[in-house]
């Protein structure tokens, strides 16, 4: 940036010249942020997609769950389908129980502890699917105001040192350099506000989407618990 | 993850392709065209004081009265200046002073003269007048021991004036004089000529005694300058905010308020004095309003009488402004 540019105030205002005539810095920083906006945007509108799709295979899988079905036809239904949630973990625990009792389990005790065991693996991976990537968000979060701060602290800085340069303290030689350092920190904020939101967001619908998932775990464990009772007293 | 991808991006450049069209540079704020107004910084003392001087005249760098004209020449003038030429003969030395017991020096005086005084002026060369004591050939026979023929003497000898002084050059006031914080000093009093011979007391002796300088004129010298801008007199130099407010202080210290008159509202005298040159107060402090409360306006005058034995702190380069000083005495002001 030369002072020219800076002592020719009055000319192009607009966001675009005021980017356009940013230092490379400057540029840099706000390329950056809104880059950080458009992908903090897309895991949003993914991870809100994703969720509202997950809450509504729980549901349907409850009801289907609950409807009186054998549990070996709907581990036949399933079981060929990719499943996701609860599903999973219906699937993870059933192969389980088919592996041990084709084989012929020996110990009810191991059977069970082995179909927890699959159902917390199944849980978690679960999770990890669908709290994967909201760390970005919280990143960005927390980082983009600073990241805009910075960009405009070197705007300033620039700008300082053009006017050292133009030998005019006029205020309208001085604001458009501010004013173009500013627009960096507005970007941070403009990236850092949604990311926030949408992280606290999120993670509190995730929270709930695994406790969900746990009570399910829970009950189906204990049904199959009874199952293996069963089992043993028939075979005993 | 490609949904959101591609949704993200396309918000954000519809955001963008927004604000770049539906916020434009923003409008330049309107502002007045206003001529700027020049704003002088002047010292109210270029109004207030003036300096003697013609109205109608150019500024100068040095203040001058108006001239007069070139006084005509003077034949047989003994001082430079009053003839076009020289005299022939130089005008008799005069015989050397005695030793006189005035201490004192006449001051020098300011005037050309012009016109010679008729009686002392002793005329050299055409009247062989009878006075005796400018008679140029024969020396003087023997000099009376007679003091008043000795002080007439010496008054009668023409003080060799070198060249009518031109009138000392009236120097600008300076802004800020260095003040001095002592008081000058008064003269010394005149040793007493005839303090020791009262032996003979004698009537004529006392008149010469007395008479011993010539009536000063006050500066009346003519002015041979070029005139410069100015008012007819020196005028209005004032004590500044600051002297004054030193000059109350001083004042509130060496004032001791009667008992009783301490919280009494509306007590005010204002008493009025005048400093000589010599930094001394002349004559009585003066109450010019009074309070109303003898004690009080009296204890306002001992409180000038007090600080003047202990010396007052005037600015010096004010002299004139010191010759009339009214102090305001008021419990609630000078505490």
């Amino acid at each position: 940036m030369n002072p020219s540019e800076l002592a020719a105030p009055g000319g192009d205002l607009s966001i675009w010249a005021l980017f356009w005539q940013a230092g490379w810095v400057v540029k840099l920083v706000m390329i950056g942020l809104i880059f950080a906006s458009v992908w903090s945007w897309a895991i949003i509108i993914d991870k809100a997609i994703a969720f509202a799709r997950m809450r509504t295979a729980l549901d349907r899988f409850e009801q289907v769950f609950w409807s009186g079905q054998s549990l070996e036809e709907l581990y036949r239904g399933l079981s060929e389908k990719k499943t996701s949630g609860m599903g999973s973990i219906f699937v993870a625990a059933m192969r389980e129980w088919k592996k041990s009792f084709e084989k012929g389990a020996r110990s009810p005790l191991g059977l069970q502890t082995r179909i927890d065991k699959a159902m917390d693996l199944a849980l978690t991976r679960e999770m990890e699917r669908l709290e994967g990537r909201l760390g970005f968000l919280a990143s960005i979060g927390s980082a983009a105001p600073f990241i805009g701060l910075f960009g405009t602290v070197v705007g300033i800085m620039t700008s300082f040192q053009a006017i050292a340069g133009s030998k005019s303290t006029n205020l309208a030689v001085v604001a458009p350099g501010i004013a173009e350092a500013l627009l960096a920190t507005a970007l941070g904020l403009l990236a850092a506000i949604p990311a926030v939101i949408a992280y606290n967001k999120l993670t509190s619908d995730a929270g709930k989407l695994a406790v969900r998932m746990e009570g399910f775990a829970d009950e189906f464990s204990a049904i199959l618990s009874r199952q293996i009772d069963e089992k043993v007293a028939a075979r005993a | 993850m490609k949904t959101g991808l591609v949704t993200s991006v396309a918000l954000h450049a519809a955001l963008i392709g927004i604000g770049l069209v539906s916020l434009p540079a923003p409008k330049a704020f309107e502002t007045a065209d206003v001529e700027a107004l020049p704003v002088d910084i002047v010292p109210i003392g270029a109004i207030t004081q003036m300096q003697a001087g013609d109205s109608a005249a150019e500024p100068a760098d040095t203040p001058a009265p108006q001239p007069t004209e070139r006084p005509d020449t003077v034949e047989d003038a003994r001082t430079v200046g009053d003839n076009d030429v020289d005299l022939d003969t130089p005008p008799t030395p005069n015989e050397s002073p005695r030793p006189v017991e005035s201490a004192a020096a006449p001051p020098p005086e300011p005037e050309p003269a012009p016109e010679p005084d008729p009686a002392p002026e002793p005329e050299p060369a055409p009247a062989p007048a009878p006075q005796a004591e400018a008679e140029p050939a024969p020396p003087q026979p023997a000099p009376e021991p007679d003091p008043v023929a000795e002080t007439i003497a010496e008054e009668a000898e023409p003080e060799p004036q070198p060249e009518p002084e031109p009138e000392p050059e009236r120097v600008a006031l300076p802004e800020s004089a260095p003040v001095p914080q002592t008081r000058p000093e008064p003269p010394r009093p005149r040793p007493q000529q005839t303090a020791d011979s009262d032996s003979a007391f004698d009537e004529d002796q006392i008149a010469a005694l007395l008479n011993q300088e010539d009536d000063a004129g006050g500066g009346a010298q003519r002015s041979r300058q070029q005139a410069a801008l100015g008012g007819e007199r020196t005028t209005a130099e004032q004590l500044s905010q600051g002297e004054m407010e030193a000059l109350r202080s001083q004042l509130s210290g060496c004032w001791n308020i009667p008992i009783g008159a301490e919280g009494a509202d509306g007590l005010r005298a204002s008493v009025e004095f005048s400093v000589g040159s010599d930094g001394r107060i002349d004559g009585m402090p003066r109450v010019v309003s009074s309070s109303g409360h003898r004690q009080f306006d009296e204890s306002a005058v001992r409180a000038i009488q007090k600080c003047d034995q202990q010396g007052l702190r005037l600015p010096a380069g004010k002299a004139e402004v010191w010759s009339r000083i009214v102090v305001n005495f008021d419990p609630s002001e000078m505490f």
